[in-house]
């Protein structure tokens, strides 16, 4: 299941939706937000595994995780994927059955969404061709994140339609290094 | 909609049930309860390699917070059992997705007859642990050569009592499923195990909606051939043809639509896809004869003439 070649990125602000986003002015500005949990898996379908410490890798992934190793579901298909990010607060919601678009209450776990980071205070509809910081790693918005219809078939959870446009950020790594929960997340101007 | 996630769970006990059969207990490393099941069920084991093997869980579908799997070394099989013998000892991690059912019990039924050939007794013990604990009416037919090759023999005489039935040919007993009777109302037959005796029993002439069998060996048919054909996705209107040497599900795969799959040889029911046209010439050996209708496995399946696929 490893592979020695590396898979096919494309760099955040070379997708088609993160360079026409990157250098337009705009987007949320002077919030601060924090890392909750890592999460990794080591091939597609595999259940995800919370790590306390990671290592991001810049141009490839986090460190054991399938999109950093080209075992994904999507690694075939060239994409910005090597970091994937997901707000705590859109988990919150569906745990309140907010919008109420299926029939009750979802409680999505971090270590179920198969993003990588989940994250608290942090607007990651805003950060599509951005640049920001997460512990010393710098992170490039390439792309919204898209529910997929394996997820829902994955978990057994009807999460795709709640999770529509807010199914968290694609992201590149610009500067890699080590993230640990607990590390502040800030926009690089 | 069923999950299949691969969680890697740990055996906690390997012991031999028979000379051949090695019984492995397996609880998730982090949680105390895995994924709900129902007798009759399978879960998929992931080789290092990524080939994929399936086995019933054989244990009580009220205790969720263990599997268990009997693996039979299988010398002429296809690699995967000699690798559980050679490696699934106490404190091993296995690969191991959510379980899946295609071999269901049928609710409401008066009397449940169950036969199991060999280790295809399985998924029936576990549909009799879950009877016997519900107060369910049912027979257990266990045939093994003998006593000692009979897997989980103990477990299933504490379990069934006068309920079980055991069939040794090295006694010279063997199950004649024609001894089983006519046909009655509320009598469902469920059979695993050689496809000798699930033939037999489907051949009992039973109405099909009250025999039920599991079959973990790709369906074999002396002398096919398999011939090119042609399959259009409604969708778009694509046309992709399909060579005599590759597999549909491989033809769709190499145009990027990209089909769920698993096993491949036609058993597991992963890559099942909706057909609106076609002749289609079904090999797999899991989907039910009413949903062949408008239903396929691409991965062994083919059609001739042009097939739409509901894509």
């Amino acid at each position: 299941m490893s592979t020695t070649s590396a898979p096919p990125h494309i760099e955040a602000f070379a997708h088609k939706v993160g360079s026409v986003a990157h250098g337009v002015p705009g987007g949320a500005t002077g919030w601060q937000g924090s890392l909750l949990h890592i999460h990794i898996a080591p091939a597609a379908s595999y259940e995800m595994e919370e790590l306390t410490e990671a290592r991001c890798v810049a141009g490839r992934g986090i460190e054991g995780d399938r999109y950093c190793l080209g075992t994904g579901t999507y690694s075939p298909k060239a994409d910005t994927r090597e970091v994937t990010l997901i707000e705590q607060e859109v988990l919150d919601a569906l745990a309140r059955n907010d919008p109420p678009l299926q029939e009750g209450p979802i409680h999505l776990a971090p270590i179920d969404h198969r993003r990588n980071l989940t994250v608290r205070g942090v607007p990651l509809n805003h950060l599509v061709g951005r640049r920001f910081q997460v512990g010393e790693v710098i992170l490039r918005g390439g792309r919204l994140n898209f529910p997929c219809k394996y997820l829902e078939e994955l978990l057994g959870l009807p999460v795709y339609l709640p999770l529509y446009n807010r199914s968290g950020l694609n992201c590149g790594i610009e500067r890699g290094g080590i993230i640990r929960p607990g590390d502040p997340i800030t926009l690089v101007e | 909609m069923s999950a299949r996630i691969v969680m890697k769970l740990t055996v906690v006990e390997a012991i031999a049930t028979t000379p051949e059969v090695v019984r492995l207990t397996l609880v998730h490393p982090r949680r105390p309860q895995l994924p709900a099941w129902e007798p009759g069920a399978h879960v998929d084991l992931r080789l290092p390699d990524e080939r994929v093997r399936q086995y019933s869980l054989c244990g009580d579908p009220a205790d969720r917070s263990r599997y268990v799997l009997a693996i039979k070394r299988e010398e002429a099989g296809r690699g995967g059992s000699a690798w559980a013998h050679a490696h699934l000892g106490a404190g091993a991690s296995v690969p191991i997705s959510h379980p899946r059912n295609h071999f269901l019990l049928t609710a409401g039924a008066r009397h449940h007859v169950l036969i199991g050939g060999g280790i295809g007794v399985t998924p029936v013990a576990a549909m009799a642990r879950h009877l016997a604990a519900t107060g369910g009416n049912f027979t257990l037919h266990l045939c093994a050569r003998s006593a000692a090759q009979a897997p989980l023999l103990e477990e299933l005489r504490a379990v069934c009592g006068e309920r079980l039935r055991c069939w040794f040919s090295a006694e010279g007993e063997r199950l004649d499923p024609a001894t089983l009777g006519p046909p009655e109302d509320g009598v469902h037959l469920y059979a695993c195990g050689p496809q000798s005796l699930t033939a037999a029993v489907q051949a009992l002439g039973w109405p099909a909606d009250q025999v039920h069998v599991e079959h973990f060996a790709p369906l074999v048919v002396e002398g096919f051939v398999p011939e090119p054909f042609d399959v259009q996705i409604a969708s778009t209107g694509a046309t992709l043809h399909v060579p005599a040497e590759t597999s549909l599900l491989e033809v769709l795969r190499q145009n990027g639509v990209n089909m769920p799959s698993s096993c491949e040889i036609g058993v597991c029911g992963a890559c099942e896809c909706g057909y609106r046209e076609g002749d289609v010439i079904h090999r797999d050996v899991v989907l039910p004869q009413a949903r062949r209708r408008d239903h396929l496995m691409p991965c062994v399946s083919r059609a001739s003439g042009t097939l739409t696929l509901a894509l």
